[in-house]
C-alpha cells in the first residue's frame, strides 16, 4: 500500500474546502495492516456522500469481518480534480490515502442517474480502464450497488458485479467469495464469474442484449437476478458510532433507521415499489441505537430515518422515550419527511420541542383526481387539517413537494396545484398568531416526472420538455405570490434522468461520450448541460428527446426484465389500468395484501414493531 | 446556575487538522465536549445551543499550538478529569493542552486575545541572511499596500506589529517567528507580511504559536 498524502498534502492549499480530503474525523477505522481493502465510493462530494446511510450501513457491517479494511472515497471537487490530474496524483482512499487502483475491491452505490458521470470520472482519476473488459488481472474489482441498481443496463459495461437490493448480507459474501477466489489464485474473470453465484448479483458480462432487446445469459448464469431482501432489519443494530465529519456535509446529524420500505404504493416512486416489505425496527432498539449514537458521536440532532418514518407503528412512543432521555442536552429529533395523513397533535408537540426545523410534505399533485390516479391516498381536507396543527403547534414554515407531467396530468390538474398552495397558505395563515404571520413561508418545490423502472409507471413516456415547461409558466402564472417561494428542478436534467432511468445498455456509449465531453457533476446544476448531454447521446445513437418521451408496450419487453424486484407484472399492469380510472389501491402494511407478488416472491413477510406480521 | 462555571480549554490544530476551519473547528469541539460527557449549558429559547465562544480565527491551513475555547458547564468537573475526557473524546491532531476554570466576569476571548505569535517556515532555498536583509528592509519602510479583496489596503508596521520579528534558521531551513496585533479590523495575515518582505509566492507553512491578552502589566497568557 502506497500512502500518497505527501503528494495530495501541496494540492490542499490551492483547493476550496480541503478538510474534504484531509480524514482523520472522529469515528474512522483504520486497519492499514489488514490483509484485504475494500474502498467504499458515493459518487459525489465529501458533503453529499457522507450523508449516504447506506455507506454507513456498511461500513459498520465491514468492520465485522476480522483483516478486512474498509476506506472511504468520494468525487474530488472540480479544482481538487484539475490539480490531481496536473500533478499526476490519483484518487486515493481517505483512511489510509492509498490509490484506489491497489484496493481489492472498489464498491461503489449509484444512487441517482445524475451521479453516472462521477463513476467515470473517478475510474479515470484512479487509473483503473472505464470498461470492465479492458481491466487487467490487478485492478480492483468494480462492484456497484444501490438504487440504480433496479436498472443496471446503462451502466453494466462499467461493472464487474452490481449488486441487487439489501447489502447486509450480500456484501459480505461478495467480500468472502473474492477472497476464497484470490487465496485459490483464480484470475480475474474467475474471481468475477464466482461472484454470479451469490444471490442478488449481476455480472454484466454474463449477459447478452438479444435482437429483441431482452438480456440473457450466456450460459449458466441465473436467467434472472433476484433482488437482495434482509427478511428483519432487526438481525443488525443500525450503525451507531460511523464517522463524524468536520466539514458541514449536507445531513450533519445522526441517523437511525426506523424502518425500511414503504407501501403506500404511490405509482410513480421507486423506492416505494423495490424496497418492499415493510420492515420496522422495533422501538427498543430504535431507543438503544439513538442513545447510543448520540454517545458515541456527540451530535446535537438524531434523524429518524426511512422513507415514511412518521407510518412506524411505534413512533409516539419512540419520540417520547427520546425526549425524556435528551431532555436538557439541547438535542434536536427530526423526522425527514412527513406524510400528511399521519401527522397528528401529539407528533407536532414531540417533535415541536426540538429545533424547529421546517416542515415538508409531498402532496405531489395538486388535483384529488390526479392524486387518487398516483395512488397518493390523501385528500384535501387531510392536507389542510395538518398544516393546522402543525401551524398551531408552532411551525412556521412549510415545504410542499409537486410534481408536473405525471401520467394522465391535464392543465386542470397543474393549476389545481396552486390553488392548493392557496388554502394551504391560508390555512397556515389563520392558524397563526396575527403577531409572527410576517415569518410565514409556504416553499412549493416542483420536480418532473421521470418514469423509473419497477414501477406502474415504467412504460410511460416523459412529458416533452417544451410541454414541461409551459405547464410550469402556468404554474407560476397561477401560483400565489405573496409568502409562497416557488422552485422547479430543471426540466433538462429530469430529460437526461428519464433517458438513463428508462435506458438500456446501449445507452452506455452515451454516458461514456457525455464524460469525454467533460460532463461530471451533472446534479450540480451549475455543472449541467443538456446540449452536452443529447450531443453525447445522439453519438451513441439516442434521441434523447424521443427516447425519453416513449411510451412502452406493456406487453413488451424491457431492458430490466432480468432484474427480478419481486414485484409481480401483473401488478404493476394492474396499478398501470387503476391509474386511468383514478381508482386508488391501499396500503398493505396495516390492511390486507394487495398482492404486489414480492412476499411470496422473495420468501419474506411485513414486519410490524408491534409483533403483528402479514404477509 | 447563576453563572455557571467558566471552563477555559487551550488545544491544538496541528498536523492534518489544520486543513480545517475555524467553523470546522468549532463544530469539533462542541461534539468532543458533549462525547465527554461534560454538563455543559445551554442557551435558552427557540433553538437550544451549548454555551461555547472560541478565540480568534484561526485561517484554513494555518496551525495553532494554543488556541482556546470557552465553555459554561453547569456543574463543577475537576480539570484534570476535565482534561482527561476531553483528550480521549477529541483527535490527537485538535488534542487539549491546558484546561482551567476563569471567572464567569471575564470578556470574551476573541475581545481579549489581541496579540498571536506565529512561526512562519519557508521553503528550503531562502538563506537566512537574505531574509533578515529583507525583512529589515521591509520593516525600515514603516508599512507597505496591498491588495485585499480588489481594494488597497495599507498596513502600518509600527501599529501591525507590535515587535520585530526574528529570523531562525534550523539545519538550512530558514523561520521568522512575528508578532501580530489583531483588532476589530483584522490583521495582518503572515502570509501577506511575508511575501511583502520577500515576493510572492513562495509556500510556507504557517502555525500560530501563542495568543496573548495584552494589559498594563504586558502580555499575558489567557490560562
Ligand atoms: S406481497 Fe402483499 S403484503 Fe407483501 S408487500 Fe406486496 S402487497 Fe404488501
Amino acid at each position: 500500500m502506497n500512502d500518497v498524502w505527501e503528494r495530495v498534502e501541496p494540492l490542499l492549499r490551492q483547493v476550496e474546502r480541503p478538510a474534504r480530503y484531509v480524514d482523520r474525523e472522529w469515528g474512522v477505522v483504520r486497519r492499514p495492516d489488514a490483509g484485504y481493502h475494500v474502498a467504499l465510493m458515493y459518487p459525489d462530494t465529501y458533503e453529499v456522500g457522507m450523508a449516504n446511510q447506506a455507506l454507513q450501513v456498511l461500513a459498520a457491517r465491514l468492520s465485522t469481518l476480522d483483516d478486512v479494511a474498509c476506506e472511504r472515497v468520494f468525487i474530488p471537487w472540480v479544482d481538487m480534480s484539475a490539480a490531481m490530474r496536473a500533478h499526476e496524483v490519483p484518487l486515493f482512499t481517505l483512511e489510509s490515502c492509498t490509490p484506489v487502483a491497489e484496493m481489492d475491491i472498489l464498491g461503489i452505490t449509484l444512487p441517482n442517474e445524475l451521479t453516472y458521470t462521477n463513476v467515470l470520472e473517478a475510474l479515470d482519476l484512479a487509473g483503473i480502464p472505464l470498461r470492465a473488459h479492458d481491466r487487467g488481472e490487478t485492478h480492483p474489482l468494480v462492484v456497484g450497488g444501490g438504487p440504480c441498481s433496479h436498472n443496471p443496463e446503462p451502466m453494466a459495461a462499467f461493472f464487474d458485479a452490481i449488486l441487487v437490493g439489501d447489502g447486509e448480507e450480500a456484501l459480505l459474501e461478495i467480500v468472502a467469495s473474492h477472497r476464497a477466489s484470490m487465496a485459490a489464485g483464480l484470475s480475474r474473470e474467475e474471481s468475477v464469474r464466482a461472484l454470479a453465484g451469490i444471490d442478488g448479483v449481476y455480472v454484466p458480462s454474463l449477459y447478452l442484449v438479444g435482437d429483441d432487446g431482452v438480456v440473457r445469459p450466456v450460459d449458466d448464469a441465473p436467467a434472472r437476478v433476484t433482488r437482495r431482501v434482509l427478511a428483519d432489519l432487526d438481525t443488525y443494530v443500525s450503525p451507531t458510532c460511523p464517522v463524524v465529519p468536520y466539514a458541514d456535509v449536507v445531513h450533519d446529524r445522526a441517523t437511525v433507521e426506523v424502518l425500511r420500505g414503504c407501501s403506500r404504493g404511490c405509482r410513480f416512486c421507486q423506492a416505494g415499489m423495490v424496497y418492499r416489505p415493510v420492515r420496522e425496527r422495533p422501538a427498543d432498539s430504535i431507543v438503544r441505537d439513538a442513545i447510543a449514537s448520540l454517545r458515541c458521536t456527540g451530535y446535537e440532532e438524531l434523524s429518524l430515518t426511512s422513507l415514511s418514518t412518521a407510518d412506524h407503528s411505534q413512533l409516539e412512543e419512540v419520540l417520547r422515550r427520546l425526549a425524556n432521555r435528551l431532555e436538557g442536552t439541547g438535542t434536536a429529533i427530526s423526522v425527514p419527511s412527513l406524510r400528511l395523513d399521519s401527522f397528528t397533535v401529539p407528533l407536532a408537540r414531540l417533535l415541536g420541542d426540538g429545533r424547529k426545523a421546517g416542515l415538508t410534505f409531498a402532496p405531489e399533485a395538486g388535483s384529488q383526481r390526479l392524486r387518487d390516479a398516483i395512488n397518493k391516498n390523501i385528500t384535501e381536507e387531510e392536507i389542510l387539517t395538518a398544516v393546522d396543527q402543525a401551524f398551531t403547534a408552532g411551525w412556521r414554515r412549510v415545504k410542499l413537494y409537486f410534481m408536473i407531467g405525471l401520467p394522465t396530468e391535464t392543465d386542470e390538474d397543474v393549476t389545481a396545484i396552486a390553488a392548493l398552495v392557496e388554502r394551504v397558505f391560508a390555512a397556515a395563515r389563520a392558524a397563526t398568531p396575527p403577531g409572527e404571520r410576517g415569518g410565514l413561508r409556504v416553499a412549493v418545490s416542483v420536480s418532473t416526472f421521470v418514469p423509473k423502472a419497477h414501477t406502474p409507471f415504467q412504460w410511460d413516456g416523459q412529458l416533452p420538455i417544451e410541454e414541461v415547461r409551459r405547464r410550469q409558466v402556468m404554474l407560476r402564472q397561477a401560483m400565489p405570490r405573496k409568502g409562497v417561494e416557488l422552485s422547479f428542478h430543471d426540466a433538462g436534467s429530469s430529460l437526461l434522468e428519464a433517458v438513463l432511468a428508462k435506458g438500456g445498455r446501449e445507452a452506455a456509449a452515451g454516458v461514456e461520450a457525455a464524460w469525454h465531453a467533460g460532463a461530471v457533476f451533472d446534479a450540480w446544476s451549475e455543472h449541467f448541460s443538456l446540449a452536452r448531454w443529447t450531443e453525447a447521446l445522439a453519438s451513441a445513437g439516442i434521441d434523447a428527446a424521443a427516447y425519453a418521451a416513449e411510451a412502452r408496450d406493456r406487453h413488451g419487453a424491457l431492458p430490466w426484465d432480468h432484474i427480478d424486484s419481486g414485484l409481480s407484472p401483473a401488478f404493476l399492469r394492474a396499478e398501470r389500468e387503476r391509474a386511468d380510472r383514478a381508482e386508488t389501491t391501499a396500503d398493505c402494511t396495516f390492511g390486507d395484501c394487495t398482492g404486489c407478488g414480492v412476499c411470496p416472491g422473495l420468501g419474506v413477510d411485513v414486519v410490524v414493531a408491534g409483533g403483528e406480521r402479514r404477509g | 446556575m447563576a453563572e455557571g462555571f467558566r471552563l477555559r480549554v487551550c488545544f491544538r490544530k496541528a498536523g492534518r487538522l489544520r486543513y480545517l476551519s475555524h467553523l470546522e473547528t468549532g463544530r469539533a469541539w462542541e461534539r468532543a465536549a458533549r462525547r465527554a460527557g461534560l454538563p455543559y449549558a445551554v442557551t435558552q429559547g427557540y433553538n437550544p445551543r451549548m454555551k461555547v465562544a472560541f478565540g480568534p480565527a484561526l485561517p484554513v491551513g494555518t496551525a495553532g499550538m494554543r488556541e482556546y475555547l470557552d465553555i459554561t458547564l453547569t456543574r463543577f468537573v475537576p480539570v484534570a478529569q476535565v482534561q482527561e475526557g476531553l483528550g480521549a473524546s477529541i483527535a490527537e491532531e485538535l488534542a487539549p493542552v491546558e484546561c482551567g476554570y476563569v471567572s464567569p466576569a471575564e470578556p470574551s476571548l476573541a475581545s481579549r486575545l489581541t496579540i498571536a505569535e506565529y512561526e512562519v517556515e519557508l521553503e528550503r532555498g531562502v538563506p537566512p541572511q537574505e531574509l533578515e536583509r529583507s525583512l529589515d528592509a521591509l520593516m525600515r519602510t514603516g508599512g507597505f499596500e496591498t491588495e485585499h479583496k480588489g481594494k488597497q489596503k495599507f498596513f502600518d508596521l509600527a501599529v501591525a506589529l507590535p515587535k520585530e520579528p526574528e529570523v531562525m534558521s534550523d539545519a538550512g531551513r530558514a523561520a521568522v517567528r512575528m508578532w501580530v496585533r489583531m483588532g476589530p479590523h483584522g490583521s495582518l495575515r503572515p502570509e501577506t507580511f511575508m511575501s511583502a518582505a520577500i515576493g510572492p509566492g513562495r509556500p510556507v507553512a504557517v502555525t500560530r504559536t501563542e495568543l496573548f491578552i495584552e494589559d498594563e502589566q504586558g502580555w499575558i497568557r489567557p490560562l
